[in-house]
């Protein structure tokens, strides 16, 4: 460990100087034992085997197909232009389907599909969330099957990705999350900061006692000329009325230069599909490797996502024809494979639990109550 | 084209007699030197847009540019004198002229840039167009229009207003004719028989008024000026004086002192400066534009604003920095985007102090994909303490320094192993010491500690003046004595063009002691320049033909 360690504690020992002797601009009290990312990559965990045996009976049917399957032969002809006019085209036509014409996405109870399929396989990325090895009910979730991490680790959570696994749109590199990606590095919306306290300056890579909190930027990201992230770039917190508009906050520790953190309810922003969401996690942990040049870190978030959330911004989509989800089947599935936080008077849980890849790049993380920076 | 060129060669000849730098000393010592060969300066680039921007306000564009002005003597002032136009480089200057002059008489500029309105705008109008020649004229030549070039320039304006039908297309025609003149292309040193020294010549008021204005200004003197020198204020110790004073109060001096250190950091490098993308993604186009700025800035905050000690440039920690730079710097700023310039101070302990750990120096002095210790030492001794370095031979072996397989994983034993060769360890052992004090700084400036898994050691010393890292080498350029009589020789060779002889010597000591006398503070020297008999004297005329055969 010692070996790796100068690098960044130079850059650490760098800072904290930097913020203790800064001129106006950066007036404020040091700052010591601080350092930031900005997280650019935020992909939903998803276990993908080569020959998708995770779904034995084939990727779920699209809203696209239910729609086709439901016309005749001369109305097929007659809408697609003898089954000419890609999916895109048809998006108008498949979507309102409801008996009244209604968008069958913002209302999926009009109709009733078939069931969608869900991943049947054995392995998921993710983390033993409920603390159970079986998946019992237990007073904050609902009974549901474990899987078993890649790793070999068992009494993995991850409902979420039982959920969209089959869906076409969410495999490895699905256009979904690959456009909201893209979104989000071109417009700064839903750009997510993550500042760590309590940093050892000595030993920043092993920190037995950190406080991590996470914030909105109001800067875009800074990327190079191939339009990749360039790390210790500046950004700004958003804020209302001079608060923190976010700032939830989790303890963790460093150990060997990887990051964990407790579990606790955390609201971060999200954009995506056009649609900008501030979503709760509750429960939430982020796990996080950090490069040994401090640059960069990857890791995973693990937490429970709010169905209704997921399921409303899902129905909003702009790019349905990129999902490849069956709305009204995706909002049954959804309740019946939802495994945390029951409803206390119906008790039906309303929280899947989820994974989530980020990848993030080292930051400097400006607090305008304060007028200085932190890395 | 060849009429203007022989314009140029008859103001050579005839009327311009060879300057001194002093006939007689000032009263604080200012010692006696001799004459020097006339100076006629072609207008450098930066100086073609001050000037148009200043005479006909900052909304018309000056679309191109003439030839870049080629480095002499270590100085483009060297260079500006030696200038010539060729006719390439004359269709520069015309186009330019073209574009400068129709934005001139267009509708939306016209009000505002003439004097006074035609009778009838389709037709030529002698009194408007002499009204506006005058005036435009007077500042563009430096000096009022003779009779003969006000009635060609409106016989120019009144041929154009009958072919193209309109008082304003001709009137262009005859700024064309102007903007294209060796008068307004060269910056002419005039002179003329000196009242108070019999047989002798001085600069003519005017002149007087060009040389402060493009010292002080890096532009074209305002009204204001030539009306000084009109009066004869200029001839005067006490009107001299107050110009001076009320030149170097203005924010335009900020123009000239930029100007100056353009040229003595030898800032047209930037013009060429280029990073491999995929070792330094973070150096961008932007990158440049800025660490020019930047160090721009620090000098002119450092000099002019806090009027602070010139040396004190190398140890500084106080500069400016935008978000582009601070991610080169990884220092956290509050505005990260766009243009916004930030005030910012290096912390101590932090290896950033000095304008040679900007990236305006050490990623300029460095190769597009890696640091140079030798390419950065050549600059520091030449650019900073006017010594010169020579080149090396043709044939160098640097196999051993670029060698991949070697177990030299730092530029040190890399060089170390280079300068094994007889013939390279020379010149190596003048750079490398000081540029291995740099190697903290990776090629794009961005703070490292080691180099291929090997701890940089960054300890050397400065002809005799020991220090451990970057931050001591900038205290070693501080405490070196040849750092301060360097800025003023530069200064001295900026001022007069050319660079100070043996006879100038005296001058150039004197101008050294007041220096530190002064706390090495930038703006009094400057000032001690601009007043100093030596910046306007001319010497006899018969000493002109000694002068022009006596080389540097």
């Amino acid at each position: 460990m010692k070996h790796i360690a100068p690098k960044l504690l130079g850059c650490f020992l760098g800072l904290s100087l930097a913020l203790g002797q800064s001129t106006a601009a950066f007036a404020a009290p040091p700052s010591k034992g601080t350092m930031g990312f900005v997280i650019r990559d935020w992909f939903t965990s998803v276990y993908n085997s080569k020959f998708n045996d995770e779904c034995p009976d084939g990727l779920t049917p699209s809203y696209d197909e239910i729609w086709w399957r439901g016309i005749s032969r001369e109305e097929r002809a007659k809408i697609t232009q003898n089954g000419l006019n890609p999916p895109l085209n048809r998006l108008p036509y498949a979507m309102r389907r409801g008996p009244k014409g209604e968008n069958v996405c913002l209302q999926p109870d009009v109709v009733k599909d078939p069931p969608m399929r869900v991943i049947e396989g054995k392995y998921s990325y993710g983390a033993n969330i409920d603390g159970t090895t079986d998946g019992r009910a237990t007073a904050k979730t609902c009974k549901h099957e474990k899987f078993t991490h890649p790793d070999g680790t068992p009494g993995i959570d991850n409902q979420m990705y039982r959920l969209v696994g089959c869906i076409y749109g969410w495999r490895k590199g699905g256009l979904p999350e690959a456009n909201a990606h893209e979104g989000r590095g071109t417009s700064g919306l839903g750009m997510i900061l993550v500042e760590i306290t309590g940093v050892n300056d000595k030993d920043p890579r092993n920190s037995d006692n950190v406080t991590i909190t996470f914030h909105r930027s109001i800067d875009q990201f800074a990327l190079d000329g191939n339009g990749k992230p360039l790390p210790y770039s500046s950004y700004n917190i958003d804020t209302e009325n001079g608060k923190n508009r976010y700032g939830d906050k989790l303890k963790g520790s460093i150990k060997n230069g990887v990051l964990t953190t407790d579990r606790g309810d955390v609201r971060v922003p999200y954009y995506g599909g056009y649609g900008f969401m501030h979503p709760a996690i509750k429960n939430m942990a982020l796990h996080m490797e950090i490069a040994e040049d401090g640059a960069t870190a990857t890791g995973q978030v693990t937490g429970y996502y709010n169905a209704d959330e997921f399921l409303y911004w899902v129905g909003g989509m702009v790019g349905h024809a990129t999902t490849a989800a069956d709305c009204p089947a995706l909002h049954v599935a959804a309740r019946q494979l939802a495994d945390g936080y029951p409803d206390p008077k119906t008790g039906e849980c309303t929280h899947l639990s989820t994974a989530i890849d980020i990848k993030a790049y080292s930051a400097f993380i400006i607090h305008p109550e304060q007028k200085s920076a932190s890395r | 084209m060849a009429l203007q060129l022989n314009v140029i060669k008859g103001l050579l000849l005839s009327g311009v007699v060879a300057l001194g730098f002093g006939m007689a000393g000032c009263s604080d010592g200012e010692p006696v030197a001799k004459g020097a060969p006339p100076t006629m300066r072609r207008l450098s680039n930066e100086q073609y847009r001050n000037v148009i921007s200043d005479i006909f306000g900052p909304q018309i564009t000056v679309a191109g540019q003439g030839d870049n002005l080629a480095r002499a003597d270590g100085m483009i002032a060297i260079g500006s004198r030696m200038a010539r136009i060729t006719p390439a480089g004359f269709e520069k200057f015309y186009n330019l002229a073209r574009l400068i002059s129709t934005q001139v008489v267009s509708p939306a500029n016209r009000d505002s840039e003439f004097p006074c309105t035609p009778a009838d705008p389709k037709v030529a109008d002698d009194t408007c167009a002499k009204q506006f020649y005058a005036k435009v004229g007077r500042l563009l030549y430096r000096r009022p229009l003779t009779t003969a070039e006000l009635d060609e320039a409106v016989k120019a304006a009144n041929e154009g207003a009958k072919t193209k039908g309109s008082f304003y297309a001709g009137a262009a025609v005859g700024l064309v004719g102007m903007l294209t003149s060796p008068q307004f292309l060269f910056i002419v040193d005039e002179t003329e028989p000196d009242p108070d020294h019999a047989g002798q010549q001085r600069l003519t008021a005017y002149a007087k008024a060009a040389r402060l204005s493009f010292l002080l200004w890096n532009s074209t003197p305002t009204d204001d000026l030539l009306t000084a020198a009109e009066k004869g204020e200029l001839h005067k110790d006490s009107g001299l004086e107050k110009q001076v004073d009320r030149m170097m109060a203005s924010s335009r001096l900020d123009s000239g002192v930029r100007a100056f250190f353009e040229d003595f950091l030898r800032f047209e490098q930037f013009d060429t400066l280029e990073k491999d993308a995929t070792i330094y993604p973070a150096f961008s186009l932007k990158v440049t534009e800025d660490a020019r700025e930047q160090v721009l800035r620090t000098m002119i905050d450092h000099l002019i604003t806090r009027d602070a000690d010139y040396r004190e440039l190398f140890t500084t920690r106080k500069t400016f920095v935008t978000g582009p730079l601070a991610r080169i710097y990884r220092i956290p700023v509050t505005r990260p985007s766009g243009n916004a310039w930030q005030p910012y101070e290096f912390p101590e302990g932090d290896l950033h102090a000095g304008i040679l750990t900007q990236i305006g120096f050490a990623a300029v002095a460095s190769h597009p994909g890696r640091s140079s210790p030798t390419l950065r030492g050549r600059a520091m001794r030449e650019s900073l303490l006017c010594q010169k370095v020579p080149d090396p031979p043709g044939d160098v072996d640097f196999s051993k320094f670029e060698d991949s397989d070697s177990p030299n994983r730092t530029a040190r034993e890399r060089l170390t192993a280079h300068r094994s060769m007889e013939a390279c360890a020379g010149c190596h052992k003048i750079t490398d010491p000081i540029g291995l004090g740099l190697e903290n700084l990776d090629g794009a400036a961005q703070q490292r500690t080691t180099e291929n898994g090997a701890v940089i050691d960054t300890s050397g010393d400065l002809d005799g003046i020991q220090f451990k890292d970057a931050v001591g080498l900038g205290k070693a350029f501080h405490d070196h004595p040849a750092t301060a009589n360097c800025v003023v020789d530069r200064l001295a060779t900026y001022a007069f063009a050319r660079v100070p002889r043996t006879e100038d010597k005296a001058y150039v000591t004197y101008l050294q002691k007041s220096f530190a006398n002064d706390g090495y503070r930038f703006a009094p020297l400057l000032k001690r320049i601009a007043l100093s008999d030596a910046f306007t004297a001319v010497a006899p005329a018969k000493t002109e033909q000694a002068q022009l055969e006596t080389k540097p």
